[in-house]
């Protein structure tokens, strides 16, 4: 079967645009090495681990708080038109979006140092992400035009977009200050392989009746979209070397940046637990291969005016011609190099999670398992009970997400984490992440939206996440 | 132990069994889509006061052809289906006159004339809307439109002046059309 465009844009859109960003199933789920890139300071009990490369950390999340495929392409006998115009002109806002993000692992390995309260991560993955709102006003005009809109002011703002590919090379310290406090930061180095994003846009057109003539319209913009790598790779792609420039782009051969992740979880007793996490507290520096577009000024028409006698001065006079180079001149669509600076979107997680039943495997001296833990921990329990409060910075301003989670530890084979999450995509997002732990060998699998599965393409949000590390306990 | 690690299949049955359901979507749907926006602006306004009519000796008081590109472009013109076009001359001056709007295509050949008979001031505003495609006029003249040429007739004297303030007769105009995009 062809994809239609419209249905490529949609979803290429779509899939660049899983955005939520929100790994609530992994936080604080510290039976996983992974678990420290969402919370340096999360408690860590390994003597070291490595991902295995590539497989270490796989994940991939995607969102759409208005429609889903399901809405627009079900075989349900309705007629196309209708749906466009119900289920998107007509149910959708600007505050809608697509989004998305996926992320995968090269290299991830933590160790103990020698001083046993210090814990060092670092490794290298690869992360891209986009967001686009729904371009309402775009679409109306699109669809169904200007005519009989009178005073209608179609919003240039809707257009809000950006996405992004890089690598990101890292270096985490993890420390336990006390039988209390434990934190941790990472340094991040951003490596950019491509960067888009038109964010700031304002603007209006409207139809309004005119001063002289019957209709007068205005045009006023002040609209920018900035661009770096889609040059390169697009001279790649006809030169056939994509592949070269990829690698060469996200291993400093791009745009760089710096950020930072912080971290802490704080005991407040034997089996409350309170953590905190601040990620991607960062920018890239965008200066190569950078071109940018903008569109600004304010133009009002009422179409050619003719106005006797002094417009017939000049015989020769291209009245179509003078307005055409007026508009132009007044709101030139223009290009340029200048070097930008993109912000990170920073995430914030927190929770707080109560632990209950029977104390599991303390200070057991071998080299046996997740559950145990040093002298300097709280003990491991078989249950935790919590929530969560998940916050990133959106282009239209922060996003959040409450959850409510269970997490079972089983023996030192198996532990389960079962969430709750209320966000802007679904009411009924449950959750479910299972960590399994043969010898060394970590495995472990992560599926959100679980109810959504029943009919994926009816499904607004869908997320997973896996992973496959070594362990090693060591002895205390 | 083993008691407790009978749950791993259930878990695992839980996580892949979720794996499920995709319903049938039909994507062929979107070659249904129909984008026919229709869209409106001001095409030309002219205006002449009475002072500028008395000066010409004659019944001609003007005859202009303005260049007017915006709907023959192929942006445009591929995907016009149909349309209307509103005229509106007032006249405040004190004398009749007639006014005529001709649409010319690429080789000046006219492809559609209006002509508006007003009297002397007071007069009412005279609208006149014409249609082009489906029952109208042929869309080609749209289609084709190149040049759009304005002349006025002075139908009555040229020493007279209108008691109205500022008179003149004024010709507004307006295109709705309605465009094909998918």
């Amino acid at each position: 079967m062809r994809f239609p465009p419209f249905f490529l844009i949609f979803f290429c859109w779509g899939a660049l645009s899983i955005y939520s960003q929100n790994k609530q199933l992994l936080y604080d789920f510290n039976e996983i090495p992974q678990a420290l890139l969402i919370n340096p300071g999360v408690q860590t009990d390994f003597k070291w681990y490595a991902g295995i490369p590539a497989l270490s950390g796989i994940s991939i999340q995607a969102g759409s708080s208005g429609v889903s495929a399901y809405d627009l392409f079900a075989d349900d006998g309705v007629d196309f038109n209708s749906k466009v115009r119900n289920r998107l002109l007509g149910a959708m806002t600007s505050r809608d979006e697509l989004s998305g993000t996926y992320q995968f692992e090269l290299i991830n390995v933590g160790f103990r140092s020698q001083d046993p309260s210090v814990f060092y991560s670092f490794g290298i993955y690869n992360e891209g992400d986009a967001i686009g709102y729904w371009f309402q006003d775009y679409a109306l005009l699109a669809i169904e035009g200007n005519a009989d809109r009178l005073n209608r002011r179609f919003q240039l703002g809707d257009l809000k977009t950006r996405g992004e590919i890089m690598n990101v090379f890292h270096f985490g310290v993890n420390k336990v200050l006390n039988g209390k406090l434990t934190v941790g930061a990472r340094a991040k180095i951003y490596s950019s392989i491509f960067d888009f994003n038109s964010t700031r846009n304002k603007g209006f057109f409207v139809t309004r009746p005119g001063e002289n003539n019957i209709l007068s319209s205005r045009f006023n913009a002040d609209m920018k979209w900035r661009t770096s790598g889609i040059n390169a790779l697009k001279t790649a792609a006809s030169d056939d070397t994509l592949g070269n420039t990829i690698i060469k782009r996200g291993f400093f051969g791009g745009n760089l940046g710096l950020g930072i992740d912080l971290g802490v979880t704080y005991n407040l007793n034997k089996q409350t637990v309170l953590t905190a996490s601040l990620l991607d507290l960062g920018f890239i520096y965008h200066s190569n291969d950078v071109e940018n577009y903008i569109l600004k000024g304010d133009v009002t028409t009422e179409g050619v005016e003719v106005i006797l006698p002094g417009a017939l001065a000049n015989p020769d006079r291209d009245f179509w011609q003078d307005l055409v180079d007026n508009i132009e001149e007044i709101i030139p669509f223009e290009n340029n190099f200048n070097s930008y600076i993109a912000f990170r979107p920073t995430k914030l997680h927190a929770s707080l999670r109560h632990n209950w039943g029977e104390p599991v495997l303390r200070n057991i001296d071998c080299d046996c398992g997740p559950n145990n833990v040093g002298a300097n921990r709280a003990p491991k329990y078989v249950n935790g009970v919590g929530a969560q409060l998940y916050m990133i910075n959106r282009p239209r301003g922060p996003q959040t997400a409450l959850t409510a989670f269970y997490m079972r530890r089983i023996g030192n084979v198996l532990a389960l984490k079962t969430t709750y999450t209320v966000d802007k995509f679904s009411l009924t997002n449950i959750g479910l992440g299972i960590n399994l732990q043969a010898g060394p060998i970590n495995f472990y699998a992560m599926a959100d939206n679980l109810l959504g599965y029943q009919n994926i393409a009816n499904s607004r949000y869908a997320s997973f996440q896996l992973g496959l590390n070594i362990i090693s306990w060591g002895k205390n | 132990m083993k008691s407790k690690l009978r749950i791993v299949p259930i878990a695992v049955l839980l996580l892949t069994s979720i794996v499920s359901c995709v319903e049938d979507l039909d994507f062929s749907q979107f070659n249904d889509l129909q984008a026919t926006p229709s869209y409106e602006a001001g095409i030309l306004y002219l205006e002449a006061p009475e002072s500028v009519i008395n000066l010409v000796n004659g019944t001609n008081v003007f005859s202009r052809n303005f260049n007017f590109d915006a709907f023959s472009s192929d942006i445009f013109a591929d995907r016009v289906l149909d349309g209307v076009i509103t005229f509106i001359v007032e006249n405040t001056t004190s004398k009749e006159l007639e006014v005529t709007v001709q649409f010319l295509d690429e080789s000046d050949t006219v492809t559609d004339t209006e002509i508006f008979l007003v009297q002397a001031a007071p007069t009412p505003i005279l609208k006149r809307e014409i249609a082009y495609g489906n029952s109208g006029r042929s869309i080609d003249i749209i289609k084709t439109l190149s040049t759009i040429r304005v002349s006025a007739i002075n139908l009555g004297d040229n020493t007279s002046v209108s008691n109205l303030s500022d008179p003149m007769i004024t010709v507004k105009s307006s295109g709705k059309f309605r465009v094909q995009l998918k």
